[in-house]
This record gives C-alpha cells, sequence and structure tokens, in this order.
C-alpha cells in the first residue's frame, strides 16, 4: 500500500492556502492589534536592556564617576525593564494563544458545518478514519501553527527588527556588517527545509504505518497465533520499525548538521566579526567604546536564539500547511446534500407514496435503478425483494432524500419530494436502517436522538409499543443504562428493538424499513416480527425485505433485478407466477420436503 | 530530595541498554563535556581583548591570536556537537526501536486471556506513548543530566576560580529558584496538557461516531443537535487549552526575570569590585557571558526531573507489561510432531478464568478421523468456547482433550495448530490484498491454490468482480466487504492451510442458502479422510454431519445424526421444527390460495 494512499492525496501547498489561513485572523483584528502591540511593547523593553548597560559602562563605570542618584534611577530603570518585559511577553503569549484557540475552533465549526451539508456519496467515498483526521488532527496540526510556530515567527522577526534597529543606533557601520548575516541565516533555513522536510515527512507516514500495524495486530491477534504467523509477523514489524528508525536517525543528522551547532557557528563567527572590528578600530585609533561593544555583544546572543526556535519549527510549518489544504479540500468540495427546492411548506398527511419512471446512478454511470415507477397508497405497504445490489436500497437513499433525484419524479401526497422541508421529511418519514447505529450515551437518549420535545413517558411507551420494554427494564438501570460505543453491551436484536422504538416515538406517518439480515435467535426474532406488524399498522410501509415471509402480507410486492423492476403483485399472483420470485421463494424454503418427511 | 532522586533510578533500569552501546554512549557524553568546557573559552578571550582594548595594549598579532583561537573553538564544538546529538539521540532512538521490538514480540506470545482483560487503545499508548516518554530520558534526559550537571558546574567553578568566588556566590543567588519553577511549571504543565488531551480524545471519539452513523443523523434530522455538541466539546477542548496556555506563557518570562535579576545582582556588584580594584571590566564581561552559559544547565535541570519522572513512569508500566507471562505455554519436552487422528474431549467442566464463570460441564464426546461434527446451540451456549479449547486459545483445568490418543498439551502449541485450520466467528481480515489474507497462513501458496481454494469457497466470482481482482485491499483503505464475504474469505483463508481438521465456527451465518450447500458439498468432496468440526445456530449447516451435538447452558443435551435427533423429538427437533415453521406456513399458504 503506498504512503500517499495512506496520507491521502493532497495537492502541493500552494501561497493560497497560508493567506487564507492568515484571512481567519481578520475576525480578531483588535485583539491582533492588541497583541502585537504587547509584542512591540515586549520588545522594545527587552532590546532597551544592553543600551543601560552601555550607559552605564561608558558613562559611569570606567570614568569612574558615581553620581548616587542617577545610578539609582538606571538601577530602578533597568529592573523595571526586564520584570515590564517579563510581564509584557505574558500577556503577549497568552493573547496570541487564546486568539489561536479561538480561530482554530471556528475552523473546527466550519469544517463540521461544512460536513452536515455534504452529500450523502461523500461519506460513502471517504473512510471514517479519514474524515475524522481532518476535523481533529488537521485542525490541530493548524492549531500548533497558528499557537507556536507564527507566535515564534511574529515574536522573533519583532526581536531581529529591534536588535538591528539598537544596533545601526550604536554603531551603523558594524550594524551593517552584521546585517551580512542575514542571506546566511536565510540560506541555511532554505537548506534545511530542502535537506528535513522529505526525512520529516518520511518519519511521520513510516511512523503512521507502523502504528497501523501494530494496532491491527493486536486486534486480529488470535487469528495471527491460530494461524501461527507470529515470527511472519515479527519480522514485518522489525522490518517497518527499522525502517522509522532509519528516518528518525536521519532526521537526527540533518539537526545536527544544520541546526543549533551550525547556529553556533555563525555565532561565534560573528562574535569574530564584533571583535575585529572593535579590535581593529583600538588598534588604529587607540580608543575603543567598551559600551557599545558590551551591547553587541550581548545582542548577538539576543540575535541568535530565536533564530534558533525559528528554524526548529519550520517542519511544523510544512505540516500545518499540508493539513490546512486537506482542510480546505474539504471546505472547498462541491457536493451538497439535497436541498428543499421551494420555499413552500408542504405537509405529510396521508402518506401517498409515489415513484415515477425513476432512473438513478451512484456514480453517473453504471444505473442502479431503471425506470421503477409504483405507488403505496396510504395504509399500505410496499415491499421490495430482490438479490444484494438489486436496487432495494437504493430505492430506499432516494425516498428517504439521502440522493438527488434525476431522473423521474417521486412525490408524497402527490408533492413533488423535493419540494418538502427538511424538518417536515424526517418528521413524517421513519426509517429503521438494516444497521441499528447506537450512540454512546443510555437507553433513553439513543430514543429521543437529541430531540428535547420528546417526553420521558412518550420514550417509555414507544419501548413498550416496540416490546423493548421488558429487556430494558431488565438491564440494571433501566432506561438510564448506559451504552457504550456502538451499543456493544446489546445484542444485535436488543439493539434492532431500540432502532424501532427510535422510530415509531416520532409517530411517523411513511415508515420506510431496511430489513436486518443479521441472524438473531428465534425468541428475539418473534418479537421483532411482532413489533414491525404493529409499526406498520395504520402506516403506508416501504420495506426492503430479506427473508420473504415477512411480508407475505404486503399489498404489493416489487421484485427488483439489476434495477429493474421484473415482477410486481402480491405473494399469491407472484408464487403464482412461478417466476424469480417463486424461485426465490423455494429457495429460502430450502429443506421442505425433509420437514414434511417428519410430519 | 531523596523522593526526587529517587526517579532518577531510571537511569540505573536502564542501564542494560547503555551497557549494551557503551562506546555509544561513552563517546556521546564525553564530546557532549568536551563541548561545553570549549564553550568556556570565549568568554575568556572576549574579556581578554576588552581588557586590552581598555589599556590600549591590544596588538594585530594577539587580536589575530585571539579570533584564531575562537575560530577553532567554534570549528571543533560544531563537529563535537553534531557527534554527540548523533551518538546520543541516535542512541534513545534506538532504544525505542528496541523496546517496540520486544513489546510486539511480546504481545505476540501472550493469551486471548490477556487480550479479553487488556483494551488495544492502552496497548497501543503503551507502545507509543510510553515508548516516547522512555526514549525521551534516555535522549533528551541523559543529555540535560550531563549538561546541569558536568557543564554548569564546570562553568560555575571556572566563575569561581578563574574570576571571583564571591560575586558567583551572589550572583547564582536567583538560579536554583529557577529549577523549582520550571519544575513546578512543568509538573502542572503536564497535568493541564493530560486533560487537554483527553478532550481532545473525547471530540474524537464524538465525531467518528457520528460520522460511522451520519445515515442515522441525516435520517432523524438530528443535526442541530449534533453541531451543539460539537461546538460544546470543541469548546472544552478549546478552554482545557487556555489552561495549558496559561502556564506556558508564563514559563520564559518567569526565567527570563530570574535571569534578569542574576544579571543585575552580577553587574552591580561586579561594578563594586571594579571600582575596588579587585575586579577589571574584561573579567566582568567575561563573567556575564558565562552568567549566560548556565541559563541553559539550569533550565536543563528544572526539565530534567519532568523529562524523567515521566519516563520512569513510563519504563516502569512497559516493564510491567512486558513481565506478563503468557498463560498458554509448551509443556516441557513437548511434542514436535503434527497430530493426527481421532479427536477425543473429556471436560468435566472448564470456566474463563477472568470471570470464573463455568461455561462448559461434562462434555464427553469422541470423533473419529475424517468425519464430521456438527456443534448446534443458541449464542452463549459454549460452541466457540469448545472450539477453542481445541485450539488451545485456553486451557482446561480439569480433563483432557486428545487426537490420535495424545493429549493435545503434550505436543507443541505450534504443532498442535499446524494440524487445525480455523475460520473463526468474527471473520477478521487483515488490511491487505484479498490474495494476500487468503493466503495469510500459506504466504507461499501460488495464485492456482489461493484462486482454487477462492472457488470452492464460493468467493471467487465476487473476487472476481472487485476493481483489482484478488489484488484489491481489503478494509477502509480498499473495497469494503459484506458479511458473507468475508465469511467465505476466512473460509478459503482455512481450507488453504490443508490441514487434518477444519473448523468453521458459525462461519456461514452471512452466507445464503444456496451457497451454503455448495460449499458444504465443496467441503465434502475435498475434504475426504480429514476432520470438520461446524458449529452454527443454522441448521442445514450441520444435516449432513455424521455426528450432531446440541449444547445448551455448556452442556451436551442431544446427541446423534439429523435423522437421529429428528426421531429423539427433543431439543433439537424443536429447532428444526421452528426454523422449517415459516416455509410450512408458505408452503401452506401457497398450497391453499393457488
Amino acid at each position: 500500500m503506498s504512503l500517499e494512499a495512506l496520507e491521502g492525496k493532497t495537492p502541493p501547498f500552494t501561497r493560497g492556502t497560508f493567506w487564507r489561513l492568515m484571512r481567519y485572523m481578520a475576525d480578531h483584528k483588535v485583539r491582533l492589534a492588541w497583541a502585537l502591540l504587547l509584542l512591540g511593547a515586549a520588545t522594545s523593553a527587552d532590546v532597551a536592556q544592553p543600551i543601560l548597560i552601555k550607559v552605564f559602562l561608558d558613562r559611569y563605570l570606567i570614568p569612574r564617576h558615581f553620581p548616587q542618584t542617577q545610578l539609582i534611577e538606571l538601577a530602578v530603570a533597568y529592573v523595571l525593564l526586564f520584570v515590564l518585559t517579563a510581564a509584557f511577553n505574558v500577556a503577549q503569549l497568552l493573547s496570541f494563544q487564546q486568539l489561536a484557540l479561538d480561530i482554530i475552533q471556528r475552523l473546527r465549526v466550519d469544517l463540521f458545518d461544512k460536513i452536515q451539508q455534504l452529500a450523502l456519496s461523500f461519506f460513502d467515498q471517504t473512510p471514517v478514519g479519514v474524515l475524522v483526521s481532518r476535523i481533529t488532527n488537521d485542525t490541530e496540526a493548524i492549531l500548533d501553527m497558528f499557537m507556536t510556530v507564527l507566535n515564534t515567527f511574529v515574536q522573533n522577526l519583532t526581536m531581529l527588527v529591534g536588535v538591528i534597529v539598537a544596533m545601526f543606533a550604536l554603531d551603523a557601520r558594524l550594524a551593517l556588517y552584521c546585517l551580512g548575516l542575514v542571506p546566511i541565516i536565510v540560506l541555511v533555513m532554505w537548506l534545511y527545509q530542502r535537506m528535513s522536510n522529505p526525512v520529516f515527512h518520511a518519519a511521520r507516514q513510516r511512523l503512521s504505518l507502523l502504528n497501523a500495524k501494530l494496532n491491527e495486530s493486536l486486534q486480529g491477534m488470535a487469528v495471527i497465533q491460530i494461524m501461527r504467523q507470529e515470527s511472519r509477523l515479527r519480522n514485518e514489524f522489525e522490518t517497518l520499525n527499522e525502517s522509522y528508525r532509519k528516518a528518525r536517525y536521519r532526521n537526527t543528522q540533518i539537526n545536527g548538521i544544520l541546526l543549533r551547532p551550525l547556529m553556533e557557528v555563525v555565532y561565534l563567527l560573528t562574535l569574530m566579526l564584533v571583535l575585529g572590528y572593535f579590535g581593529g578600530h583600538a588598534i588604529v585609533h587607540a580608543a575603543v567604546n567598551i559600551g557599545i561593544l558590551y551591547a553587541f555583544v550581548s545582542y548577538l546572543s539576543r540575535f541568535f536564539e530565536p533564530i534558533n526556535n525559528m528554524l526548529q519549527r519550520l517542519n511544523s510549518f510544512q505540516q500545518a500547511m499540508v493539513s490546512a489544504q486537506r482542510v480546505f479540500q474539504i471546505l472547498d468540495n462541491p457536493s451538497r446534500r439535497p436541498q428543499p427546492s421551494s420555499a413552500l411548506t408542504p405537509q405529510i398527511v396521508r402518506g401517498e407514496v409515489r415513484f415515477e419512471d425513476v432512473s438513478f446512478s451512484y456514480d453517473g454511470r453504471q444505473e442502479v435503478l431503471k425506470h421503477v415507477s409504483f405507488t403505496a397508497l396510504p395504509g399500505q405497504t410496499v415491499a421490495l425483494v430482490g438479490h444484494t445490489g438489486s436496487g432495494k436500497s437504493s430505492t430506499v437513499n432516494l425516498l428517504m432524500r439521502f440522493y438527488p433525484l434525476v431522473q423521474g419524479r417521486i412525490t408524497i401526497d402527490g408533492t413533488d419530494l423535493a419540494q418538502f422541508q427538511e424538518e417536515e421529511l424526517r418528521q413524517k418519514m421513519g426509517l429503521v436502517l438494516q444497521d441499528p447505529f447506537l450512540f454512546v450515551g443510555d437507553v433513553a437518549s439513543n430514543i429521543r436522538l437529541g430531540d428535547v420535545d420528546i417526553s420521558d413517558a412518550e420514550i417509555r411507551a414507544a419501548a413498550e409499543f416496540v416490546q423493548a420494554d421488558t429487556f430494558i427494564q431488565r438491564l440494571p438501570q433501566g432506561y438510564h443504562a448506559p451504552i457504550g460505543e456502538r451499543g456493544a453491551t446489546l445484542s444485535t436484536g436488543q439493539r434492532q428493538l431500540l432502532s424501532f422504538a427510535r422510530t415509531i416515538v416520532r409517530n411517523p406517518v411513511i415508515l420506510v424499513l431496511d430489513e436486518a439480515t443479521a441472524s438473531v435467535d428465534t425468541e428475539t426474532e418473534e418479537a421483532i416480527q411482532a413489533a414491525l406488524a404493529k409499526m406498520r399498522h395504520g402506516r403506508t410501509t416501504i420495506a426492503v425485505a430479506h427473508r420473504l415471509s415477512t411480508i407475505q402480507d404486503a399489498d404489493l410486492i416489487l421484485v427488483l433485478h439489476h434495477g429493474e423492476v421484473v415482477e410486481r403483485g402480491t405473494h399469491q399472483e407472484l408464487i403464482a407466477r412461478r417466476g424469480l420470485y417463486h424461485s426465490m421463494y423455494l429457495l429460502q424454503q430450502g429443506h421442505e420436503h425433509e420437514a414434511s418427511s417428519v410430519d | 530530595m531523596s523522593e526526587r532522586m529517587d526517579i532518577l533510578r531510571v537511569f540505573l533500569d536502564l542501564m542494560w541498554f547503555f551497557r549494551n552501546h557503551q562506546r555509544r554512549y561513552l563517546s556521546g557524553i564525553i564530546f557532549l563535556i568536551v563541548v561545553s568546557l570549549l564553550g568556556l573559552v570565549p568568554p575568556v578571550i572576549v574579556g581578554r581583548a576588552i581588557n586590552r582594548m581598555q589599556h590600549q595594549t591590544l596588538t594585530a598579532p594577539v587580536l589575530e591570536e585571539y579570533l584564531a583561537i575562537i575560530l577553532v573553538t567554534a570549528l571543533s564544538s560544531y563537529g563535537l556537537r553534531y557527534l554527540w546529538r548523533v551518538q546520543l539521540f541516535g542512541g534513545s532512538i534506538l532504544l525505542a526501536t528496541v523496546l517496540r521490538d520486544r513489546l510486539y514480540e511480546h504481545f505476540t506470545r501472550l493469551s486471548p486471556e490477556f487480550y479479553q482483560s487488556h483494551r488495544i487503545g492502552d496497548l497501543m499508548a503503551h507502545a507509543t506513548n510510553d515508548v516516547q516518554a522512555i526514549q525521551e530520558t534516555a535522549g533528551d534526559g541523559v543529555m540535560m543530566m550531563v549538561d546541569s550537571v558536568v557543564s554548569g558546574l564546570a562553568v560555575v567553578i571556572t566563575m569561581a576560580v578563574v574570576i571571583n568566588w564571591k560575586l558567583t556566590l551572589i550572583s547564582l543567588l536567583p538560579l536554583p529558584l529557577m529549577a523549582v519553577v520550571i519544575t513546578h511549571y512543568g509538573r502542572i504543565l503536564h497535568e493541564r496538557f493530560t486533560l487537554a488531551q483527553a478532550a481532545f480524545s473525547d471530540i474524537n471519539d464524538r465525531v467518528q461516531e457520528y460520522i460511522s452513523g451520519i445515515r442515522v443523523v441525516r435520517a432523524f434530522g438530528q443535526e442541530a443537535f449534533e453541531r451543539q455538541s460539537f461546538v460544546e466539546l470543541s469548546r472544552d477542548v478549546v478552554e482545557k487549552n487556555v489552561a495549558v496556555a496559561k502556564i506556558d506563557s508564563l514559563f520564559d518570562p518567569t526565567i527570563s526575570v530570574i535571569v534578569g535579576f542574576s544579571y543585575f545582582l552580577a553587574l552591580a556588584v561586579g561594578s563594586l569590585y571594579v571600582v575596588h580594584g579587585t575586579m577589571n571590566i574584561g573579567n566582568l564581561t567575561t563573567f556575564t557571558l558565562y552568567l549566560g552559559q548556565l541559563i541553559w544547565p539550569m533550565m536543563a535541570f528544572g526539565f530534567l526531573f519532568n523529562v524523567v519522572e515521566r519516563g520512569s513512569a513510563s519504563y516502569d508500566r512497559v516493564q510491567q507489561l512486558l513481565e506478563i507471562d503468557p498463560q498458554v505455554v509448551d509443556a516441557k519436552d513437548a511434542l514436535e510432531s503434527v497430530p493426527s487422528g481421532s479427536i477425543l474431549f473429556d471436560i468435566p467442566s472448564f470456566r474463563y478464568p477472568h470471570t470464573g464463570i463455568t461455561v462448559l460441564q461434562s462434555i464427553h464426546l469422541s470423533l473419529a478421523k475424517g468425519t464430521t461434527l456438527g456443534i448446534v446451540g443458541r449464542t452463549g451456549a459454549g460452541k466457540t468456547t469448545l472450539l477453542r479449547l481445541l485450539l488451545r486459545e485456553f486451557d482446561l483445568q480439569e480433563g483432557d482433550i486428545t487426537i490420535g490418543g495424545t493429549s493435545i498439551y503434550a505436543y507443541q502449541l505450534q504443532a498442535l495448530r499446524q494440524a487445525v485450520a480455523y475460520a473463526p466467528q468474527d471473520d477478521f481480515l487483515f488490511s491487505m490484498s484479498i490474495r494476500e489474507n487468503i493466503a495469510f497462513q500459506s504466504p507461499d501458496a501460488s495464485l492456482y491454490e489461493i484462486q482454487e481454494k477462492a472457488r470452492m469457497a464460493g468467493i471467487h466470482d465476487d473476487i472476481l468482480d472487485f476493481p483489482l481482482g484478488y489484488d484489491t485491499i481489503v478494509g477502509e483503505r480498499g473495497v469494503t466487504l459484506s458479511g458473507g464475504q468475508k465469511q467465505r474469505i476466512s473460509i478459503a483463508r482455512a481450507l488453504l492451510a490443508e490441514a487434518e481438521i477444519l473448523i468453521l465456527d458459525d462461519t456461514l451465518s452471512a452466507v445464503d442458502a444456496r451457497t451454503e450447500s455448495a460449499i458444504l458439498n465443496a467441503l465434502k468432496r475435498n475434504r475426504h479422510g480429514r476432520t470438520t468440526l461446524i458449529a452454527t445456530h443454522r441448521l442445514s449447516a450441520v444435516e449432513h454431519a455424521d455426528q450432531i451435538i446440541v449444547l445448551e447452558h455448556g452442556r451436551i443435551v442431544e446427541q446423534g445424526t439429523h435423522t437421529d435427533l429428528l426421531q429423539q423429538r427433543g431439543r433439537y427437533f424443536d429447532m428444526y421444527q421452528r426454523q422449517q415453521l415459516e416455509n410450512l406456513v408458505q408452503q401452506g399458504g401457497v398450497a391453499h390460495e393457488s
């Protein structure tokens, strides 16, 4: 499996990505200005300190001139300066970090809102893990950039400018020489960026492969052991582990060549420059301003620390840009869930469902539904049967308006499906899904599903109606029994009954059943069938059935094959026809002769 | 402080590694020390130059000599800095690699009992976070210890001996405060950071759940509720991070204030000495430069405790994990030969070790070589447990299971498992190609053999329909397989092992009736003379078995062939009746109406 596939495809990052991120700061202009002001104040106070010492050295210590009041004032000013520097810095750092956190909060909510608006086809194509990673990990990487990278850069650049200004004030010529350093530093940064980036990313990708391997091995350990593949997998893991080690080692080497060690050399070379400059001056002119020399030497150390910091952040910056690119890719995704086509607010009252010549394709190429037409009169049950892939679920997807309809027409109570408002559809159409997905919470919250208007009594009534009440009562905390991840604490049948309750509590006019294939024990199965029969009573029902036994009393059965309705009629009519339905029926019966021989 | 020192014990714990890589660590530490000694040179040069400049005794040759010394220092410490990093950090990376390998190896030896009482997420955390913390201890930790102790002392001694011990004492007064502050902040920071991580993990779980359940969310119109919950969680993340930021923002400024006081004392008191003539300005400059060089060792001293504290806790956790012994092990002098022959179960009772609940009772059963055993019963009746005992996933507390008259406990585990091919209930597939999945147990199998077994398992045609055929990747990053497809791949995988004993643990439940009977027929044709065990709750899968047992609450309640059992008119008959009932009703319905 290629590394690229693992990380998800990302176009190379462009300058636009960076500026687009920066635009998120525009909402916080005042706070940003305030943070910058504090930063400026902190830097000025910091840069002023060596100047005070220079004054002290040149004006008082070297000439041995000690006017008490001036010296005290100088001392107080010096102490005040570094205390102020610290105070401004605390305020500045905090406001930058808060700003960053607020921006990320905004970005996360924007992303979430976008995801709510995406068409379901997007989710079909994107693995869950990847999408989760976009919302959490990628935004976290961007947060890191706002919080530390940007902050470091702004702070350090300000510091550099401050130091350079101070140097110019002290000795313009020497300052000019020192400026010669800037191209060298830029060159080092460029080199580092070029050399370390591929290695840094390789290390990251190998680490995620390594962790994926470990995670999967732990999940499938029983299989690995029973199939005696321990040593093979150990070798595979060791190979991956070693390749990760190599990448990390290479990273350490590059850091050792280009980061702090190199900057220390540059620092000492600059120190030589300063010393040589003043020394040369001293040899020629015999007099030298020691205070300025002292100040220069202190500035040098202040000059290099920020550069070291910036170099260390370069990798995170690159990473943040990659993440931002991915986040923007989602924000720019043109796919959109079907929207109501008008501002009208038609109501679903009777529950008449009509498909008129509906054709559909997920990918625009392969048609999964071809010219499907049928009518379910209020209170009737229409059952869809057919093999996997015959188009049963697609019919449900269209009726639920999960996917936009392109060809044909679906109406409810004579009104185009597209015209209904979202709330109306979701309230009046109750869907029971094949996979009774449960959320972490408790039994009641899984029936309520966020609708605060549903009372506890209604929840209980719904549970009683679908006969889920019995098992719920037996749970240690009844309706408040906690439900773990994906409802792992409940059996498949119990999960199904709960999902019935959540549908029926909303009292839908139309019931859409996507029957479960999973096998449950016979008693639960009976309870499920009884509940389904009760639920269908008095409601228009569109049911996808896998077991023909459950839909024998349907008013209309549609037999789908490769997206087409190949047979239609009641159970008896279809059996009499001896067609596809009949053979499916025979197949499901299987062993009738043996049963009759027992009789 | 003794408690403090106690955590340094982790360095002793890691001694085995340091000793194995003696050269690397010794040279790394020596280079690091030499670098810090070299660092003592430039400040002296600067001080001397200033003195000569002030007294106008600086000549061109002297200046050249000074500059040359700095240049040599610069270049040699560049090389040494590179070297110690590569040695020490390289060593710590190696340590992490070794630990990960060890953990993985250990994981592969631990029995199912261990996995039932440990969560995968926790095990992952040990292999990632804990290993990371140990790595930091062996890299940054060692470096900080050397820097804070050796370099710090070297600078302090030089300041005291070469320049002025009284001034050294006075100006160092505020610095110990720094180590205290850093340790303190470091700890709070770590605590708050852990909280922030937990909040982050909450939102991660929530989003994961939301996306997995997106259809439910949309079908029930829960969007607003979900949004609110997301906003609240992400706000919580922000709040926890602001708490971190608050300490984080205090960190550097606090240090700079302490350092500031130190400088101030040095300059103020140092000036007095200069005035009194006990010191010159050059020395004072050298002194303040040294003071600057002390900041890092002091900070390192503070960081050291946090790094080591975390590393020590992590090392203990990893060590504890490594000390857990596998529950299922080979007996002394275990047989290397692969068991063969009829299977005998003689189990008075069996209970799972971690729950203590008895799951099997009085199972006495013999199964001739080459026959098929059907095991039926409800979920939880003990079907899977019985099969897992045969595979020695768990060991019996009493009784025995024999193959060909020899106890399975007398064989090596690997030999036993070579005799058995297993298609498990939860049809776990790896995220590799379908081909690799089928050949998981037999990596050397040819494509022809793989396809042959796939055909037998009734999955060949399905596979050819996938975009890349047999090379299609399974799972999140490839195709999503249906339950039935997974089961059939898992059957093909078991068939490819060509073992004498085949176990199908409810592996046909999601397969449709026609495919089921095709698979069963293929099995019958191809596994002549070999033993098959099929657990199921669908009776059609075991109808043709030579022997069927009905399990209820861990006991065999009925036993015999399909025909026998039907005649007994007991539980099996009831189950059969119930499964037939639907069909009978349907048939009756049709018969009367048409």
